[in-house]
């Protein structure tokens, strides 16, 4: 599990660059910006592209050639969609079911991965074996066992079921698992002789310890909530319940040709997520980068 | 998970103190799990060897559902697909996600601004991201394609309206949704290896390439292997992307396992036949993740 | 240690205030309110754009005071296979909406949907046009309310300002030369000859209506004649292509609305679609009604069309009053509130034909009415076990010869083959 065993000796040396030093340092950051520039506008250009459309009228969408920039910043229609769509309600639900499931989530999943990389006790690598497992399976396959469940608990149709199935998912143990594996256990032991209990070495020791990929599982969690069309469409039927995801997928079924206002739909959609990355993002970069690395 | 498993000798004397405690760690987010994901999921499976319509009395078939999958030429035709989909999309997902990655580890005054730019197609909600692709990807009026006619192709492909392309245009679309995410992991995997090691490289004279060669690839090989692993089970599972962008055709050229068992579950309520291509599924997904792990084992142990 | 276990409750604390605050939002469906209303549910698609379901819902709610329906709505495209886990897991919503005899077929075969022949019988029914096709040997678990069949629309300024005349008793052939001679202009200004929405049964349920041909019989060269002229309309460019149609998600109203096209044959649901955008002032479209196009020597007028219904929960909370819902929609008054939104009504009676092309905004002239009343409605889709099996590979054919993947001749043979092989054997 350590990350440098591989690393090579030596390299085999090669006939030196003629390539000129003095000078270089300029061209190259230019290159670079050019580079990342280039690679940037290509990643971005459907989203540009989405943008722009949404400040369109529904028929100047699709003109040929594609016009990039709106003849007339049509911001109009970012007011309209509010009379439109229940969007607040629909993003309130979104935010209300994300937030908590991110927090449940957070909460259960370090406090299992704790266990599962720092307590020794048979049978932990099986039931780890297991947990691993079940990220390999569709949830479309157990989709109607599950519902049948809920429905037996009288639980479908309420926040509930989604925040049960979603709160509790194999995925956040395993990210934190990986994570805490990367801590040194003679700290841990450090902390046993001082005499903490594991309670305390969780709590005093691996919480602040592992901030970042307790913010990134956060965040990775909410946007996959924030995201999910499937489950909220199978589970929530009061209009009063939906999800951004739903409500827009919703207009889209019945407002098919109304392409400008599908995209500003989908923009404001976005937005929000946007804005808690833009906020999250150096913790969370960092967090998967921690953990991501520990195969 | 090599190290985890060997049991060090200072705790083995507190064993049973030790269940007790790891359990009381594990248990709040294992009662939600087992109740909610492993149960329906052990239903699911037991399903496979029944007859289910959904609602009268399961029957006992046996291996039944399994002969009648080795017949069915729907799934020859999603298994090619899938595999079709796997072998597009983890290889560019892979390379895509670690160029992305060594072009924005660098110390560049914006460089955040890129990555998080980077990272925003994985972000953004799959329903925006489909209609967006579609009207790109238009045959007639799409911008795909107007590129492609101004740069002189003369008969650019159909893309989601020709069988021979439409694949191909959800792997485009979905290694650029996916290759943030894995870039992060890879842009995490790079900032650890020691500067030293290209130094000693640069005093050797090893050009750019034979650094990246010799150092970063090796190096970065545990990230490597992480990110295979999660590609490939994501690769194997593919459904939401393929439903709001071709939703399977045109005729059955991306028809997928997942939606196979969609479509033979929910909307036919054959739930038994509709188990059986599940686990199917899931089979091949573990055993090319336990070969990844071996290979990867054996690697690592020269 | 107490540090730690204090923190830990005081985070138990919160996921139970967490919780409370949940119960809290959750809201079970038909429980009878404390006033004493009976609250009946029903599920229904897009609600906001099919108004017929508003128009029922309070015609029913002014006959039977106390009563309060409660909509359930379902995404459209979605509407199956949400109904279809709704049902699995026991749900127990009162009125389930047939939105296709397919569906209808494998819901009453699980036994997921009430028995309703005693009100079949205890009615005179003679008049309930699409009745038949839920018949399930003697037995009916729905009963339709609404009948919808597929006539051509067309635009009337588009066909005055070619000089032509109203698509009047024509025969395929003349519609597509009609169609070739309707297109004008170029790229985004182009106007089509006429639509073929993406929808299989655009070819193909018009071919077996009108050939008798048997859509589940595993022969389907009676396809040929109407994939010709669809793809020969497509490759002269009369019609838009199939490929881009799906790729841009076409949709058939802003094709008509904003004349886009000529032509278009369509069901009779769009009727209310148009005569609200209109009323709305989103389109100034001049539309007529005209008969299908038929086969050459063909004597009358066959189209094809389906039947929506409703059905009683074998599980409902409040079956007799479902029951009495069901049995409202099908009746006149019923037929009388879904005309009042241009709605074409299961049950037909010559006041209610009369009502509907009073209605504002109907086209009045005689070739509307005309089409308005097809001699024979063969049902869209037949209904046996094997219906959605072929459906399926119906569909992915079609699309294969539409996107010129496959001549019209090898999808044919293909259904053949597959359907053969895949359902009957």
């Amino acid at each position: 599990m350590t990350t440098l065993q591989d690393a090579p000796q030596t390299v085999a040396p090669p006939e030196p660059s003629p390539g000129a030093r003095p000078g270089a340092g300029v061209a190259r950051t230019v290159l670079a910006y050019a580079a990342l520039g280039a690679a940037t506008l290509l990643v971005l250009l459907p989203l540009v592209w989405m943008v722009s459309s949404a400040l369109k009228r529904d028929n100047e969408v699709f003109a040929i050639p594609v016009e990039w920039i709106p003849r007339e910043f049509r911001w109009s229609n970012f007011v309209e969609i509010w009379d439109r769509v229940p969007l607040l309600t629909y993003l309130g639900n979104s935010a209300f079911l994300s937030v908590t499931i991110a927090f449940l989530q957070v909460l259960t999943g370090s406090f299992a991965a704790y266990g599962f990389a720092k307590v020794r006790f048979p049978g932990r690598d099986a039931l780890f074996l297991a947990y691993i497992a079940t990220i390999a399976v569709p949830w479309q396959a157990y989709m109607v066992p599950q519902y049948i469940m809920m429905q037996r608990a009288e639980l479908t149709n309420t926040f509930w079921s989604i925040i049960l199935l979603q709160a509790f998912g194999a995925f956040g143990v395993f990210l934190m698992r990986q994570y805490y594996m990367s801590i040194p256990d003679d700290l841990c032991e450090a902390a046993r002789i001082d005499g903490l209990s594991e309670y305390g070495i969780y709590r005093r020791i691996m919480l602040p310890l592992s901030k970042p990929a307790l913010a990134s599982l956060a965040l990775l969690t909410f946007v996959s909530t924030w995201n999910d069309y499937m489950g909220p469409f199978i589970y929530l039927t009061s209009n009063e319940l939906w999800t951004v995801q739903l409500g827009l997928r919703s207009f889209v079924g019945q407002y098919e040709a109304e392409y400008a206002m599908i995209m500003t739909g989908a923009v404001l959609s976005v937005l929000p997520i946007l804005v808690i990355f833009l906020f999250g993002q150096r913790y969370f970069i960092r967090g998967i980068a921690t953990s991501g690395l520990k195969g | 998970m090599a190290q985890a498993t060997a049991p060090g000798p200072a705790r083995v004397r507190r064993s049973r103190r030790a269940i007790l405690v790891g359990w009381s760690f594990i248990l709040p987010n294992f009662l939600g799990f087992a109740l909610f994901t492993l149960v329906p999921m052990a239903a699911a499976f037991a399903l496979a060897f029944l007859d289910w319509d959904s609602y009268g009395t399961p029957e006992w078939v046996g291996l039944e559902n399994f002969e009648q999958l080795i017949g069915d030429e729907n799934f020859h035709v999603a298994l090619r697909n899938t595999l079709y989909y796997a072998a597009g999309h983890i290889p560019l997902t892979l390379v895509a996600a670690l160029a992305l990655a060594i072009v924005l580890n660098r110390k560049l005054r914006g460089v955040n601004f890129f990555r998080t730019a980077a990272f925003f197609p994985y972000i953004t909600s799959l329903v925006a991201v489909a209609a967006v692709w579609n009207m790109l990807f238009n045959p007639t009026a799409g911008p795909v394609n107007q590129v492609l006619e101004a740069l002189g192709v003369a008969e650019p492909p159909r893309w989601t309206a020709s069988t021979d392309w439409a694949m191909p245009a959800v792997i485009v679309t979905s290694v650029w949704r996916d290759m943030g995410y894995y870039m992060v992991l890879y842009l995490a995997g790079l900032q650890t290896i020691p500067r030293e090691y290209y130094e000693a490289a640069r005093v050797d004279g090893a050009g750019a390439w034979q650094r990246f060669w010799n150092i970063t690839l090796p190096c970065l090989r545990p990230t490597t292997f992480f990110v295979l692993v999660m590609l490939t089970i994501q690769s194997f599972k593919v459904l939401d992307l393929i439903v709001v962008m071709t939703d399977g055709g045109p005729g059955r050229s991306t028809l997928v396992l997942a939606q196979l068992v969609y479509r033979e579950g929910i909307t036919e309520g054959r739930f038994g036949y509709s188990s059986a291509i599940a686990l199917v599924l899931f089979v091949i997904v573990l055993t090319v993740t336990v070969a990844q792990f071996r290979l990867n084992e054996r690697r690592n142990t020269p | 240690m107490t540090t730690s276990t204090r923190h830990l409750t005081k985070g138990l604390a919160a996921t139970a205030a967490l919780a409370l605050a949940l119960t809290a939002c959750g809201s079970g469906g038909g429980e009878p309110a404390a006033d004493g209303t009976t609250t009946l549910t029903v599920t229904v698609w897009n609600l906001a754009k099919t108004p017929e379901f508003k128009a029922l819902f309070d015609a029913f709610q002014k006959a039977n005071p106390g009563v309060k329906i409660q909509p359930v709505d379902i995404l459209a495209d979605d509407y199956p296979e949400k109904v279809t886990t709704m049902l699995a897991g026991g749900d127990k919503t009162d009125v389930i909406t047939m939105k296709n005899v397919t569906d209808y077929s494998r819901y009453s075969s699980r036994g997921q949907l009430a028995d309703l022949t005693d009100l079949v019988k205890s009615a005179d029914t003679s008049k309930l046009a699409g009745l038949d096709a839920f018949d399930v040997s003697g037995k009916y678990f729905a009963l339709p309310y609404r009948q919808d069949f597929w006539l051509l629309y067309y635009n009337k300024k588009l066909f005055d300002e070619a000089g032509t005349e109203y698509p009047d008793g024509l025969t395929w052939d003349e519609y597509a030369e009609l169609a070739k001679k309707l297109t004008k202009g170029e790229g985004s200004e182009k106007v089509y000859g006429t639509y073929h929405h993406t929808w299989r049964s655009v070819v193909q349920a018009v071919s077996a209506a009108q050939t008798g041909g048997d859509q589940l019989g595993g022969d389907y060269a009676f396809f040929t004649d109407q994939y010709t002229m669809a793809v020969g309309l497509q490759q002269a460019g009369a019609a838009i292509d199939f490929g881009t149609a799906t790729s841009q998600k076409s949709d058939y109203r802003t094709m008509f609305e904003t004349a886009k096209t000529a032509m278009m044959p369509m069901g009779t649901w769009y009727i209310s679609g148009i005569l609200e955008a209109k009323a709305g002032g989103a389109t100034d479209v001049e539309w007529g009604l005209a008969p299908m196009p038929q086969r050459p020597g063909a004597t009358e007028v066959t189209t094809f069309g389906s039947p929506t219904a409703f059905a009683v929960n074998n599980r409902a909370e409040h079956a007799d009053l479902a029951r009495k819902f069901v049995q409202f929609a099908a009746s006149q008054a019923g037929a009388e509130a879904i005309t009042k939104v241009g709605v074409v009504p299961a049950l037909q009676s010559p006041e209610i034909t009369e009502a509907y092309f009073a209605l504002d905004g109907m086209p009045t002239d005689e070739l509307s009415k005309k089409a308005f009343e097809p001699d024979k409605v063969v049902l869209e889709m037949p209904v046996s076990e094997h219906t959605s099996d072929v459906d399926t590979i119906l569909n992915e054919e079609h699309q294969l010869i539409m996107v010129g993947d496959k001549t019209a001749a090898e999808g044919i043979q293909s259904m053949n083959d597959r359907v053969k092989s895949e359902v009957l054997d």
